[in-house]
């Protein structure tokens, strides 16, 4: 006996069985809780330690030929769950005609209109973002340039499909961009949601 | 994405989730076995949790190993079906659903026992009709929940389960810390020492605080890389329920009270495990032990008999759920009538299966609670049952079909490692002893012969004991095999043999389902192999 009053009564064999339940069951629930991983699993690990790398600063591209509406959707989304750096830029292209710092107020208004609905999208979905407008003579080189400055992770762009061959189906800007980006890209080409394989399976007579 | 005309269950269950499908079924065990067994087995009560906890071992083993290797959701009587064939995987089959008739009307019965220790108005002893009513109240509602397809979530199977383990850890960490003597385990041992009769019905009622194993067998489906996963999910269940298990036999018998026990009903000076298992008591007993521990008492009297009631209530539903759906699988497997198939058109749930086995439960109930309302019949169980009733009339059933049909398990076991030896065992028991079995580099489990040897000494020690058990449960069987007769005559299908199945074919489905690809390509090597082989042979 150890200790003995009124109330308790500790015995050497007391504490040590109490303590060899304590530590049987957590040890038992811990080694349960931790089973070795399968091969998809540390696939998917490594995928997702990929995107944790890839999205630590996001910069989502606008221009008259870069739709990105939809990227936005994605890039809030990504980034209010990887808890990264939102930037969406809309780069004017301004023809050599005109000097640098021409006055375009159609485009401008675009801009800010594109811009606008990126503030919505990131307000709606809990994201601080913020935004530039750029005006250049590539826009390709600004966005280069642009992602250099900021140490951009992932560059996202929206396009659209040309419907026919013209020798760079997600146009010409967009892939130079991705091909010469030293950070990781990621292009959203808009379809039709799907609906166009519905279609043609569920239509009367269609081939299943 | 198109939708599939049967579509496969949903692989969600993680292993926490899996673990506390199985310990909201065998952890509530305890809340009505340790009652059962110190009542029985008195001073040996930790002798008796010892036995059936190793014949629990080996059980657990080869649910294991069994579960790891089929993951479907179809349990001990799958196993058996492909052990054994048609026949025996009815007998396994028939027997789990007789347990899960008493797991839905034993559960609610204690739940209402725990319930009563904070409303006293539902006490079996002095209230039996209230404690009547509100039983089949909770069956009759589990059965209506389960009918229109309402059913607790895994998350709340894993809360309930976490606090559980949380708090019986801490009953019996403090209970060991502030209130055992070793010097009075003995002294208890030594004076209270059963009769060997006594010590067979403890040993056969122990067996039912470690029944439920198949909760986890029948989640496989569901279970996220269920053979990997599962050998630890079921490994760590055994070894929780068991340090549980043999924990409280040993603190009930060797612990100094924190307040003083009542006398009994004579004016008799009662030890604290006589009073855990009497009559009154034996329903409650984690209730009353964790009242006992010095201070946390004081707590645990308040939240220990909810906690219980709920854990219970969660057992007694899984046997509404489990019931109906190994009749439904059964009815599927060609065992049982197709009216056991029939789901309900707006809520889909299998009604045919939930109200039969739900009602067979309401029998039981009844069966159990005669004697105590009525004086008559109290005098007919006392003079033809050796005075047994309630709890104890649902207990010895509960250890009936537990003992069968885990025999068959054990039998099933050694059928598949000789007959299918090229399934990929991810989990395999250990002890063997391999050998050629036609052309076949086969191993026999030892542990296999020795669970078998075990159970069915309880289940003898059942027949002997239990003199309801060894009435009722054999005439459960033998109804069974009757109604599984007269449908296998009357659907044209062979009675004794077994129908003919494709189980390479379903094996590759089985692991293609749970997502065990590797296992998949490491089966159709090894069949490849055997073929190739056999060719050569033959050539």
């Amino acid at each position: 006996m150890i200790y003995s009053n009124a109330d308790i009564h500790v015995t050497l064999a007391g504490v040590v069985i109490a303590i060899v339940i304590l530590i049987a069951i957590v040890a038992t629930l811990w080694w349960m809780l931790h089973p070795p991983a399968s091969f998809v699993q540390r696939l998917a690990k490594e995928a997702e330690a990929d995107l944790e790398r890839m999205v630590g600063s996001i910069v989502v591209v606008f221009s008259q030929d870069i739709l990105s509406g939809h990227m936005m959707a994605l890039a809030a989304k990504l980034a209010r769950g990887e808890k990264s750096e939102l930037l969406a830029v809309y780069v004017i292209e301004v023809p050599y005609t005109l000097p640098p710092d021409a006055e375009m107020p159609v485009e401008e208004r675009t801009a800010l209109d594109a811009l606008g609905a990126a503030e919505t999208i990131a307000s709606n979905t809990d994201v601080s973002l913020r935004t530039d407008i750029i005006k250049a003579r590539s826009t390709k080189q600004a966005v280069l340039d642009l992602a250099k400055r900021e140490k951009a992770n992932l560059i996202i762009l929206g396009s659209f499909r040309e419907g026919k061959y013209t020798g760079a189906p997600l146009g010409r800007t967009i892939e130079e961009i991705a091909a010469d980006a030293k950070c990781d890209v990621l292009i959203g080409v808009e379809g039709k949601h799907g609906t166009l394989l519905v279609e043609e399976t569920s239509a009367p007579g269609a081939p299943l | 994405m198109s939708k599939d005309q049967n579509p496969e269950l949903r692989r969600s269950v993680t292993p926490w989730g899996s673990f506390s499908w199985g310990y909201s079924d065998v952890g509530a065990d305890i809340f009505v076995g340790l009652g059962l067994v110190l009542g029985a087995a008195a001073g040996a009560s930790n002798v008796a949790f010892l036995f059936a906890g190793i014949v629990y071992v080996c059980i657990g083993l080869a649910y294991t190993e069994l579960a790891a290797t089929y993951p479907v959701a179809g349990g001990g009587q799958y196993f058996v079906l492909r052990g054994l064939g048609d026949i025996f995987g009815f007998i396994a089959g028939w027997a789990v659903l007789l347990d899960f008739t008493i797991d839905i009307a034993l559960f609610a019965w204690s739940c209402v026992d725990y319930l009563s220790e904070l409303l006293p108005i539902l006490g079996s002893g002095p209230h039996p009709w209230a404690h009547f009513a509100v039983t089949i109240g909770l069956v009759v509602g589990l059965c209506t929940l389960n009918f229109i397809g309402v059913r607790e979530s895994t998350a709340f199977n894993g809360f309930v389960s976490g606090l559980d383990i949380v708090s019986e850890t801490a009953i019996l960490t403090l209970g060991f810390l502030f209130a055992f003597s070793p010097d009075l385990l003995v002294h208890t041992m030594k004076t209270s020492w059963p009769t060997p009769f006594d010590l067979m019905k403890g040993i056969s009622l122990a067996i039912v605080s470690f029944v439920g194993l198949e909760s986890i067998s029948q989640a496989a489906e569901e279970t996220q890389r269920p053979a990997s996963i599962i050998p630890r999910t079921s490994t760590a269940l055994i070894l929780t329920i068991l340090i549980f298990a043999l924990s409280y036999a040993n603190l009930a018998l060797g612990m100094h009270t924190w307040h003083p026990i009542p006398p009994d009903a004579h004016g008799h000076a009662q030890m604290l495990w006589q009073w855990l298992g009497n009559s009154d008591n034996n329903g409650k007993a984690v209730a009353l032990i964790a009242k006992q521990v010095p201070y946390w008492g004081a707590v645990a009297a308040f939240y220990v008999p909810v906690l219980g009631a709920v854990l219970l209530l969660i057992s007694s539903n899984s046997g509404v759920f489990g019931s109906s759906r190994i009749a439904y699988a059964m009815s599927k497997g060609g065992l049982l009538p197709s009216i056991f198939q029939s789901v309900h058109r707006r809520f889909r749930t299998p009604t045919v299966s939930l109200l039969v086995f739900s009602g067979v439960a309401l029998v039981e109930v009844i069966f159990a609670a005669l004697p105590s309302l009525s004086p008559r019949m109290a005098d007919v169980y006392a003079k033809h049952f050796n005075g047994e009733s309630g709890i104890d009339f649902l207990g010895d059933l509960y250890a009936f079909g537990a003992a069968t049909s885990y025999s068959f398990v054990f039998v099933a076991l050694v059928a598949l490692r000789m007959t299918d030896p090229l399934s990929p065992r991810k989990f395999k028991i250990p002890f063997n002893i391999p050998f050629t079995f036609r052309g076949e580099r086969v191993e026999f489990p030892l542990v296999a012969v020795v669970g078998f040897i075990g159970i069915v000494a309880i289940l003898v020690f059942t027949m002997i004991t239990h003199p309801i058990g060894r009435i009722a449960g054999p005439l459960w069987i033998v109804l069974g095999l009757i109604l599984y007769f007269a449908y296998r005559k009357s659907r044209a299908l062979p009675v004794f043999h077994s129908r003919k199945r494709e189980w390479r074919v379903e094996q590759m489905e089985i692991l293609r389902r749970a997502g065990e690809l590797e296992l998949m390509d490491e089966y159709v090597a090894n069949v490849k192999a055997s073929d190739e082989r056999r060719m050569k042979e033959a050539v």
